[in-house]
């Protein structure tokens, strides 16, 4: 009888711990697998370039080719909220013009137009850097976010954990169709990004390159982005000078013609 | 609208603003005074071909153009541009113009202007029915290549509110150039963008000739389309419509039909009083950056024909320009009329116009 009792103890304590153990795996694994908040990750990656609700930046691009600098460009950037950005344009070759952006709708003033133009979705990717890439940052209020995998990204001595995302444009005023974008997982800092148009093709991609404590923000400092078309070709584009400040509605306004 | 109501207008505006800015949160800024200064140099040499005996051949300008903006703390602003230049044709003259030199007063939601300034209310690229107080378009050199484009002497008042913009201005024919048909003007303008329509209600008075009215609206469609258009009634019905229509490779396309009744105002030089109503194509075809490539973006081409349809003349334009470095840039500009003797654009006293020049830009 005791022989029995103690095979029987012997089975119920073999189950009691398998037991556990798969518990302890299950629990494992699905702690492994829950997906981080997408959203919350994308919002928090677009405070490294939008540091504050109102603000003003200086933007350099340096256009590359075959490795040499071919062109530089300067840009003031004025961005109220997620919809409202006004650009400046400062080299002599395009000094005078200025790219208005409300909403889904921009336009551009040409010193030697006649009026405002607006621009059509297409003309916003003209450029190495396009003007939806200085006039566009704030990938929540134009994609929708969602989680794909996690995967470690760098170099083998400094590889770093990122969330990666894939980005659907949401609204018409998407400067692209389609986003893979990579996040560090610590704290949502973009790492590097795919850009792919409407129709599939891969036509850029983009390097978070540096960062920089500007003003008490930890703000995107240094961005390249290498077009995918053209292999030998790729502009860096340098933020300086970010500050907050209050900028009235009415620089927003589309009929204003003293632009600046 | 008698001035005088206008000016009064725009007083007590600037008193209620001056109420409403009190309100207003401070401005943080990075610095009180903000600046920016242009000056462009630019030798144009005209050749004319198959010109009559006693007209000269070549037209040479040369001119400099300098502007200056000035803002102090967002509220306060200067800005002027100038023209200086120097034209050897019959004789040599030297003459300075003032394209621009305004004030202007920031306040609350309001903006206060005076002084001479370009406005441009009409949405269309080579003619416009509808904008009162903008420069005249030209459909043969639409961008004003030059800069020649002088602005008009006014006291103007804007007042912004979210999506709505209202706009009262006044403006006098004094200090304009002899020779010109300008009038002491008041005029008003609502603009509101709804639905990714800008649209625009325009109404006012030219003191002692007429009253008018009418719109204007552009809007984008899908990815590569833009239409625009302008209806202004002044004794009879001007209208516009237009469309640009961009490629993916760049290249742009501009599209437009323009019928203006013929009356004093509305009336091109060469066209008869008898003539009745006018009708006008244009049509552009063109790319800046000419390709992505090295040796390529530094190149713009661009050609358009303007024509009219009741008269059967046109005129073709071609224009290219190549960019050296940041600063320095070469262009060729030709225009090509063709037509009758007593026809609008055949009636130019010269086959061909070739303009080619260098232009410095700092």
């Amino acid at each position: 009888m005791s022989n029995v009792n103690c095979t029987l103890r012997t089975i119920l304590l073999f189950f009691l711990i398998a037991f556990l153990v798969t518990c302890a795996i299950v629990c494992r694994a699905a702690t492994a697998t829950s997906a981080p908040d997408a959203v919350a990750l994308l919002k928090h990656s677009d405070t490294y370039r939008n540091g504050w609700p109102s603000f003003v930046t200086r933007v350099k691009i340096t256009n590359f080719e075959s490795g040499r600098s071919d062109e530089e460009e300067l840009y003031e950037v004025s961005q109220k909220g997620t919809d409202k950005t006004y650009v400046e344009f400062l080299t002599p070759r395009e000094k005078g013009r200025h790219v208005l952006m409300l909403g889904d709708d921009m336009w551009i003033y040409l010193p030697d137009t006649s009026r405002p133009v607006r621009i059509t979705p297409l003309e916003r990717l003209s450029g190495d850097a396009s003007n939806g890439d200085v006039a566009r940052t704030n990938y929540a209020a134009d994609y929708t976010p969602v989680y794909v995998r996690t995967e470690k990204v760098g170099p083998e001595t400094n590889t770093e954990q990122c969330y990666v995302l894939e980005l659907t444009a949401k609204r018409k005023g998407a400067t692209y169709q389609r986003i893979l974008y990579w996040v560090r997982a610590e704290d949502a800092r973009p790492v590097k990004a795919e850009f792919y148009l409407t129709s599939g093709k891969h036509i850029k991609s983009a390097t978070f390159d540096e960062y920089v404590d500007s003003n008490g923000k930890m703000l995107l400092r240094k961005l390249t982005l290498y077009d995918e078309i053209r292999h030998n070709s790729h502009s860096v584009l340098e933020y300086s000078g970010a500050v907050p400040r209050a900028l009235p509605d009415k620089l927003f306004y589309q009929g204003r013609s003293d632009r600046f | 609208m008698n001035p005088a109501h206008v000016i009064a207008l725009c007083v007590v505006a600037a008193g209620l603003a001056q109420c409403a800015a009190a309100q207003d949160p401070p401005a943080q800024e990075g610095s009180a005074y903000e600046t920016r200064y242009s000056i462009a140099v630019i030798n144009d040499a005209t050749f004319y071909a198959n010109t009559a005996p006693h007209v000269p051949a070549v037209l040479n300008q040369m001119l400099v153009e300098p502007t200056f903006d000035l803002h102090y703390r967002q509220r306060w602003s200067f800005s002027t541009s100038l023209i200086g230049g120097t034209t050897t044709y019959t004789d040599n003259t030297t003459q300075l113009h003032v394209r621009e030199t305004y004030t202007g007063l920031s306040v609350g939601d309001f903006d206060f202007t005076a002084g001479r300034k370009l406005v441009r209310w009409g949405t269309g690229y080579a003619f416009t029915a509808a904008g009162v107080l903008d420069p005249p378009r030209n459909p043969t050199d639409p961008t004003d290549r030059l800069n020649l484009n002088e602005g008009r002497d006014m006291i103007k008042t804007d007042y912004v509110r979210g999506p709505h913009a209202f706009t009262l201005a006044w403006s006098t024919a004094e200090l304009a150039r002899s020779g010109t048909n300008l009038h002491d003007t008041t005029a008003f303008r609502y603009n509101v963008l709804v639905y990714g329509f800008d649209t625009a209600l325009i109404a006012g008075n030219d003191r002692g000739s007429d009253t008018f009215g009418g719109f204007t609206f552009t809007r984008v469609l899908g990815q590569a389309w833009e239409v625009h258009g302008e209806s202004m009634w002044r004794e009879q019905e001007a209208l516009l419509l237009g469309a640009k229509y961009v490629m993916h490779s760049g290249v742009t396309f501009i599209g437009e039909f323009y019928t203006p009744p013929n009356t004093p105002y509305y009336r091109d030089a060469g066209v008869s009083p008898f003539a009745g109503r006018q009708h006008y194509g244009f049509l552009y075809a063109g790319k800046s950056r000419l390709r992505q490539l090295p040796g390529w973006k530094e190149w713009d081409v661009s050609g358009s024909i303007v024509t009219n349809f009741d008269d059967h003349s046109y005129t073709g334009v071609f224009d290219v320009n190549r960019w050296f470095g940041t600063h320095f840039s070469a262009y060729a500009h030709v225009q090509v009329p063709a037509g009758g003797r007593g026809s609008e654009f055949g009636a130019a006293p010269y086959a061909s116009a070739n303009s080619f020049g260098v232009r410095f830009q700092l």
